[in-house]
């Protein structure tokens, strides 16, 4: 009996590994969407495996988010789309909310990446229905996020055509530090359109001293420069 | 207190051993010029270069560290053995728990001096770009030492059984990536019954769960996965068994 007693621990620690298996795996919470949820965008199955098996989710949604405005970028004539020339940020962009969802599926914290998402979809691309449905995704995996719920309402005041009420909405979303630019034009865009110029001008300022996007800078400049001529 | 005294002596003789090797320096400076490259992904993602740069640098840290500690903990006893300088050791007063204690603290502690560096690597950059860290970034950063801390502590144990170093790194390897498959194994094992369901829960129980140390990828925003005593307990679960296993494997050597 002693000869096998230098097993004692060893076997103490086999019982410990054993007893502390099952509430790692069960008990503890995994705040990430199952896998089903993540639909191939793309050719992006052995992308997604990489990032699931190394645990970077996080940094594969920062990827596809780069992709995301790359593929926005692009002129819609690129998509596929014909006919004249859409304005600014219109177009068809068929892929947006599939790579919006995926994103979002990869890591639905991503706050910035769903605000912008929707937004464009909703006030860009015109396609509200699919913005609400994105934001109602994101909102089961975040459902604190006020942020959202704010957007949602802003959409909803939208298709009323009241462009001042989803300007005074999304007011609170533009004095966070981090809110996407594009939020920004938009409230800055909505204001103007309502007659509100000198929101609208301030607005473009804290354009110009928030992004480092080239474009929005531009167009900011510009807008304040048409915006004064209106003021005076 | 001789062991422990013995034990330091050794961790420290391979904390030395592991800053002076070739390999430690490549790493770092390979992580160096790896983390700099991120700032080129965090140009693309403007208005979110912030984010990038940090979850692009704490990736890249990550893989280093783990790199380097699997391939250390893998040889660290083997190469001992092969060049007979373990003779020279246990032929002076020295236990072999005490011995395998101080291998293993060797190795935590150039995971936590290669991980530092970088960290500060990468903080410079970060504010040299004119951001700041977010909240979550030194517990990413602890976390994954923690990560590391079980995976060196497991490979230094299949170390002693396997017939190679290149078979305990891909068993390593293996490891890694089912610890952090855990919320699609719990998918998985949803969808399955019967023997493959028994299976699959007994592997996943006996894997150590990385995701549970993710902090990294969870961010700020994300609840954490468990509380702190759990997660204390789990670790210290996941560093004392494979030393007590390597402790039996080690007590039927002859040296």
């Amino acid at each position: 009996m002693k000869k096998y007693a230098y097993l004692l621990l060893p076997a103490a620690a086999a019982s410990a590994l054993a007893l502390s298996g099952p509430p790692a795996f069960l008990a503890a919470s995994h705040p990430f969407p199952p896998p089903d949820r993540i639909r191939e965008v793309g050719r992006s199955a052995s992308g997604d495996a990489l990032a699931l098996s190394l645990g970077f989710r996080r940094l594969a949604a920062d990827v596809w988010f780069i992709r995301l405005m790359q593929y926005y970028g692009a002129p819609p004539e690129m998509d596929g789309s014909s006919g004249p020339e859409p304005e600014f940020g219109g177009g068809t962009y068929p892929d947006f909310l599939p790579i919006a969802r995926h994103i979002l599926a990869l890591d639905p914290y991503f706050t910035n990446a769903g605000l912008y998402a929707s937004a464009s979809l909703a006030f860009n691309l015109s396609r509200p229905a699919e913005a609400v449905s994105l934001l109602n995704e994101a909102l089961l995996y975040h459902p604190r996020e006020w942020r959202y719920v704010t957007l949602l309402a802003a959409i909803g005041y939208s298709k009323a055509s009241d462009p001042a009420k989803v300007a005074r909405l999304i007011m609170p979303l533009i004095m966070e530090p981090d809110c996407p630019v594009m939020l920004r034009q938009l409230a800055a865009f909505l204001n103007k359109k309502a007659g509100n110029y000198r929101a609208a001008s301030l607005i473009y300022k804290t354009i110009l001293e928030t992004t480092r996007d080239q474009f929005y800078i531009d167009n900011a400049r510009k807008e304040l420069a048409r915006l004064e001529g209106m003021q005076r | 207190m001789r062991h422990f005294i013995s034990a330091w002596k050794i961790g420290g003789h391979s904390l030395r051993e592991n800053y002076k090797n070739k390999f430690f320096s490549l790493f770092i400076i390979f992580a160096g010029v790896l983390i700099y490259a991120s700032l080129l992904a965090g140009v693309m993602a403007v208005d979110e270069e912030a984010r990038m740069l940090t979850d692009t640098g704490l990736a890249l840290m990550e893989l280093m560290t783990l790199a380097y500690s699997v391939l250390a903990a893998a040889s660290a006893i083997t190469r001992e053995i092969e060049t007979k300088t373990i003779y020279l050791v246990f032929s002076r007063p020295v236990s072999r728990p005490a011995y395998l204690a101080g291998k293993a603290g060797g190795l935590y502690a150039a995971a936590a001096l290669m991980l530092g560096v970088m960290a500060l690597l990468h903080l410079s950059l970060i504010y040299s770009r004119g951001f700041t860290p977010p909240p979550f970034y030194l517990k990413a950063v602890f976390f994954i030492w923690c990560k590391i801390l079980m995976i060196s502590s497991v490979t230094l144990f299949v170390s002693l059984f396997t017939t190679s170093t290149f078979s305990a790194v891909s068993i390593a390897g293996i490891l890694w990536i089912l610890g952090h498959f855990t919320s699609e194994a719990k998918f998985l094992i949803a969808r399955s019954s019967g023997a493959a369901a028994l299976a699959l829960s007994a592997g996943a129980y006996l894997t150590p769960n990385f995701q549970l140390f993710n902090a990294r990828d969870l961010g700020a925003a994300a609840p954490p996965p468990a509380a702190p005593g759990f997660l204390a307990a789990y670790l210290l679960v996941w560093m004392a068994a494979p030393y007590l296993f390597s402790l039996a494997l080690f007590r039927k050597k002859e040296f």
